[in-house]
């Protein structure tokens, strides 16, 4: 008795010393000096499978977030869409086809070397120069990458890359070392980041450790992370609900009330930056003719969708480019009238309409649902709808091919930012094998749209959005709602809008 | 058809498939219900039984489409087509078996290897190739199924005609000059009958689960027609909240299989050349 | 025999070529780009078509085959187009997963179902008989998801005696193999008893029960040996079905399987884990079945071969 007395008062006094030596050392030391209580391990539960290592090789929402935790971009961007530095202190437009970024000293790869610029002009020329990595499409407009020192680069560009630092965004930088050995060098990748790589089995689950030497200060707040991909809702649900899982995402609407119900867990949701967007095949009759277009967007009840299907974790839109984006705009919701709907496509001549509806498997939650609702509610105005809800790669081969006249897509600005969103599908050459819109003036203003200065860029998406919100070669029926759960025991998860699950800020316990 | 009445193993399970078959048939008697008219108001609602709106003995669905509704006018798909694609597989299966273990040498090889090449390939694939090739009609499905069944028949059958063929009194009627396909059917078939009613009556349910699998690629039943195999897939991620969604056909589907167990092993028993009735 | 032999691994060899280029063909000719699938949503067909070009899709089929066959002689199946990592090594990676998963489960099957057989068969039309006939529905019926997540909730979350998901330790393999092997589990117990009660309900058999114990274990075995033919052939086929086949499982308990990873990879049209899968699979059901059929005339010595 008395000796466990004694021993727990030893304890409090010891852990009173330590408590108040480091709130001095706190307010005394420099920051690299200061005791890095780091502690504990977060295992979560992603519902995409991580597919590479190489930040430059997928364009996959989970992989960006597991690769964040082991590489450093050079910009950063958060939650409200604010670019802020990371590898790079402070960047700017030179003019409208150069940027400047000045870089951060004192900042080590896990291998050992140094970053500097040598390392950013190896990541992004190798990025544009080998065309068989995936984000290789998106660089081929930089022009030329120079260093000006060791810490600074000026980026040259072909043609206006005013979206050139949200892109990067996404883009870890790399080790120069890795020229030359690149296989060798992702099986034990190293970058800059708050975690180091230790292991993975491919698709399944990845292990990374803390990495001690991190130049910012404080982070990562525990020893190791697991990050394992569970794409089957129920099992990654129930994963978490047993406690063997501290955070998941992609929480469908119906699971929340069974997740907020379990002891242990809370549920977080946040509007996220993705709108789902039905688009139409532009040179297919019938929804070839807009008077059919408005016709089916006046027959979809959006509000009961995002009321009833979506349980509330949905929002009305009001214009492509959800909020926080540059670009977004306010041009009202669209009507849901149904008697308009039918006398239009009277007046318009048409009768028994039949469209195909193509989904591409399992690629959007409650997507089944939803186009099955929308089908219900275009066959009261007339339109027989047929779904298809087919394979990806055949859906893509469809949609290649023009085979069909509605398809069920979403658009999640991942680099946060619109321009290629427009630049993709609402350009002649990008939408050729897609939706075949091609609008002259459309073009023209995304052109535009290009220069890195915020206010033209705003303009533009302005207007180029009026344009489609009255062609409606889409169909926006609401933004989604992010939603994700977690275990109680973490402290400062912040719930993200672009979908990612950061967790190097975030401790346990 | 006087001989089934005396196994009521038989009797009991023809009754159970026969209840099943003349409910889906005669679906729009038993209901008034739309199966395919979604109430979104109404989601997710328990069975009667279980608290829920009492104008749904089953409960609705992720739509607010009535179950029962839907088990019904579901059932008349999937019967059809698990049904046909058992008995095709099962006849395709044991001619292809017979041939291989009577007639024996390259035929047999030449049957098993391409059996071996086939069971190689995952059901996923083969049906991709199909919908390719022959399109997504409900005959290709059927042919889809029948292909991923067929195997074990034939082996099976196989095996069995390997053993009997060698047997003393098959070889004295052989002897005695009986033809080869007199001795497949008097002596050879009614012995390999056991295993197949088995086989034939555990099939039923693996038909549907891949008729359920197989529905994304066009094949079959494209929303929102009701099949069991759709329902078990839509209920497949509400079974933490709503598992009647799922767990109701699946039910409907355990009763088919113990109607077709009872009524194959009730044959078999009546079949058995070496009981004593 | 030993022409018997010799003429099945010839054949086992034709059969593999054979396999190979069909696996090759049919990727290559269903609609579905691998680069397509790589690229996203946004990407332009000239980067479709550059990427096409480098994964080497471009050149004409019998080009590829011939590419092919030759890093295969070198043990090289290709780079996974999915992972960027030798085909070869992601697929072994899966090995011990679904290994220990099909032996297992297996291991469930024959015990749990030839005994559950037995019971039923010696103690035919009595209690026993009855309730194996209800295992055998539910073990028949009741989809293999449906049967997984329904154990995961009941022993994972609510009592928390085993994991819920994963691949690490022993209890980890429990709730997997026992939803794997319900339905081969429920298929020998009734091929089992049928087999068994051919035996047992012939004339004779019934007047000697009369006879006392030890007979009536000779006639046990005897019953048994006739069993063991058509259980051989449906595990032979389980086993090798079961590589590929236990994608379902394999996704409700987050599984690493080989299933889940073909499945996957048709999906994604990544050809050459595809290519790999399919002929490591064929030559185990090659090599399989012709052990099975070796050991028919084992088991019953009146089976021969022409």
């Amino acid at each position: 008795m008395h000796e466990k007395h004694g021993r727990a008062m030893r304890l409090n006094r010891r852990q009173f010393l330590v408590g108040s030596g480091a709130v001095l050392g706190a307010s005394v030391l420099p920051a690299s000096a200061r005791a890095q209580v780091r502690r504990g391990e977060i295992v979560a539960g992603l519902s995409e499978r991580m597919l590479t290592l190489d930040p430059a090789n997928h364009y996959s929402i989970s992989s960006t977030s597991v690769l964040r935790h082991v590489f450093d971009p050079l910009v950063e961007v958060t939650n409200d869409s604010k670019f802020v530095p990371a590898l790079a202190e402070s960047w700017h437009a030179v003019n409208n086809t150069t940027w400047r970024f000045t870089l951060r000293k004192g900042v080590s790869f896990h291998d050992g070397s140094p970053f500097n610029a040598d390392s950013v002009v190896f990541t992004l020329k190798r990025v544009r120069d080998n065309t068989k990595l995936i984000k290789s499409f998106v660089y081929q407009d930089i022009e030329d990458v120079r260093k000006d020192g060791d810490w600074a680069v000026t980026v040259s560009t072909k043609r206006p890359f005013g979206s050139l630092p949200a892109h990067l965004t996404m883009l870890g930088m790399l080790p120069p070392g890795a020229a030359g050995q690149e296989d060798a060098f992702f099986q034990k990748p190293a970058g800059t980041g708050p975690f180091r790589f230790v292991s993975w089995t491919h698709g399944d689950h990845i292990v990374l450790s803390a990495n001690p030497g991190y130049w910012k200060p404080g982070i990562p707040k525990v020893e190791k992370l697991t990050v394992r991909f569970i794409p089957e809702l129920s099992t990654r649900t129930a994963a978490l609900r047993a406690g063997e899982l501290h955070v998941i995402d992609r929480v469908p609407p119906d699971m929340v009330a069974t997740l907020k119900a379990s002891p242990g867990v809370r549920v977080l949701d946040i509007p996220a930056i993705e709108a789902q967007r039905w688009h139409f095949q532009l040179a297919k009759e019938p929804v070839k003719d807009p008077r059919v277009r408005k016709a089916v967007s006046l027959g979809i009840d959006r509000n009961v969708i995002i009321k009833d299907l979506l349980l509330g974790y949905g929002r009305p839109v009001v214009s492509p480019i959800p909020p926080g984006l540059i670009g977004h705009t306010s041009l009202g919701q669209k009507a849901y009238d149904p008697e308009r709907a039918r006398q239009i496509l009277r007046q318009a001549g048409y009768q028994n309409l039949s469209i195909d509806f193509v989904l591409m498997k399992d690629l959007y939650p409650k997507q089944l649902e939803i186009a099955q609702a929308a089908a219900a509610m275009l066959g009261d105005v007339g339109i027989k709808v047929n779904i298809r809800n087919l394979e990806i790669a055949t859906a893509r081969e469809q949609r290649s091919a023009g085979n069909y006249d509605i398809f069920f897509s979403g658009w999640a600005h991942m680099p946060h930012d619109p321009d290629w969103y427009l630049g993709q599908w609402f350009t002649k050459a990008g939408a050729e094998k897609l939706t075949r819109f091609a609008d002259p003036r459309v073009e023209q203003l995304i052109a535009e749209g290009r220069v890195p200065d915020p206010r033209v860029r705003q303009q533009k998406y302005e207007e180029i959005q009026r344009i489609l919100w009255e062609e409606e070669p889409e169909i926006w029926p609401y933004y989604s709602v992010a939603i994700y759960a977690i275990s109680d025991k973490l402290r400062g998860f912040e719930a993200r809008r672009d979908y990612y699950v950061l967790l190097y800020d975030v401790s346990i316990g | 058809m006087r001989r089934l009445g005396r196994s009521p193993m038989a009797l009991a399970g023809g009754l159970i498939l026969l209840v099943v078959v003349v409910a889906s048939a005669g679906a729009p008697l038993l209901t008034s219900a739309d199966p395919l008219k979604p109430s979104f108001g109404r989601r997710l609602q328990p069975p009667r039984a279980l608290g829920g709106a009492s104008a749904y003995v089953l409960g609705t669905d992720n739509l607010g489409r009535d179950i029962f509704a839907r088990l019904i006018y579901g059932g008349r798909i999937s019967l059809t087509l698990a049904g046909s694609a058992v008995v095709l597989a099962a006849g395709a299966g044991v001619v292809v078996g017979l041939a291989a273990g009577v007639l024996g040498g390259r035929v047999d090889d030449f049957v098993m290897r391409l059996a071996d090449v086939q069971l190689a390939f995952p059901v996923i694939m083969l049906a991709i190739a199909f919908v390719a090739v022959i399109g997504t009609s409900p005959a290709a499905l059927v042919a889809v199924l029948a292909l991923a069944g067929w195997v074990l028949y034939a082996r099976t059958v196989r095996a069995n005609v390997l053993t009997i063929r060698q047997l003393e009194y098959v070889e004295a009627a052989r002897g005695l000059g009986a033809s080869e396909v007199r001795l497949i059917a008097w002596h050879i078939l009614p012995n390999t009958l056991a295993p197949i009613l088995v086989i034939g009556s555990s099939q039923f349910a693996t038909m549907v689960l891949l008729e359920s699998g197989l529905s994304f690629l066009g094949m079959g039943i494209q929303p929102p027609q009701p099949s069991w195999g759709v329902m078990l897939a839509e209920g497949r991620d509400y079974l933490s909240n709503a598992w009647w969604l799922a767990t109701v056909p699946g039910m409907a589907i355990s009763l088919v299989v113990l109607g077709a167990n009872l009524l194959g092993d009730g044959l078999r028993d009546l079949l058995d050349p070496h009981i004593r009735q | 025999m030993r022409s018997y032999i010799l003429r099945r691994l010839w054949q086992s060899a034709i059969t593999l070529v054979g396999v190979s280029i069909l696996v090759f063909v049919i990727l290559r000719v269903i609609p579905g780009d691998p680069a397509k699938m790589l690229l996203p949503e946004g990407a332009p067909q000239s980067a479709v078509e550059e990427l096409n070009r480098h994964l080497g899709l471009r050149e004409p089929l019998w080009v590829q085959y011939g590419i092919f066959l030759r890093s295969v002689a070198r043990g090289d199946f290709g780079q996974s187009f999915q992972y960027r990592s030798p085909a070869l090594r992601v697929v072994v990676e899966r090995l011990p997963a679904t290994v220990q998963l099909t032996l297992v489960a297996m291991l469930l099957t024959v015990v749990v179902g030839v005994s559950i057989g037995i019971v039923a068969a010696v103690r035919q039309g009595t209690g026993y008989d009855y309730a194996g006939t209800v295992l055998a529905v539910l073990g028949q019926s009741l989809p293999n998801f449906w049967l997984g997540i329904m154990l995961i909730l009941l022993f994972g979350v609510t009592l928390r005696w085993l994991p819920t998901s994963g691949f690490q330790g022993w209890q980890h393999l429990v709730l997997p193999s026992v939803t794997l092997a319900a339905f081969p589990t429920a298929l020998v117990a009734r091929l089992t008893r049928s087999s068994l009660l051919e035996i047992l309900n012939k004339d004779y058999i019934r007047t000697g029960r009369a006879k006392g114990l030890a007979e009536r274990i000779v006639i046990l075995r005897h019953a048994l040996k006739n069993a063991t033919i058509p259980v051989l052939t449906v595990i032979g086929l389980q086993i090798g079905t079961l590589l590929g086949g236990a994608v379902i499982t394999e996704s409700v308990f987050a599984w690493p399987g080989m299933g889940k990873l073909v499945v996957d990879a048709i999906f994604f049209r990544d050809f050459p884990v595809v290519q790999t899968i399919l002929i490591l699979s064929a030559t185990v059901f090659v090599l399989l079945n012709l052990l099975v059929d070796l050991l028919y005339p084992v088991l019953d010595p009146r089976i021969r071969y022409r």
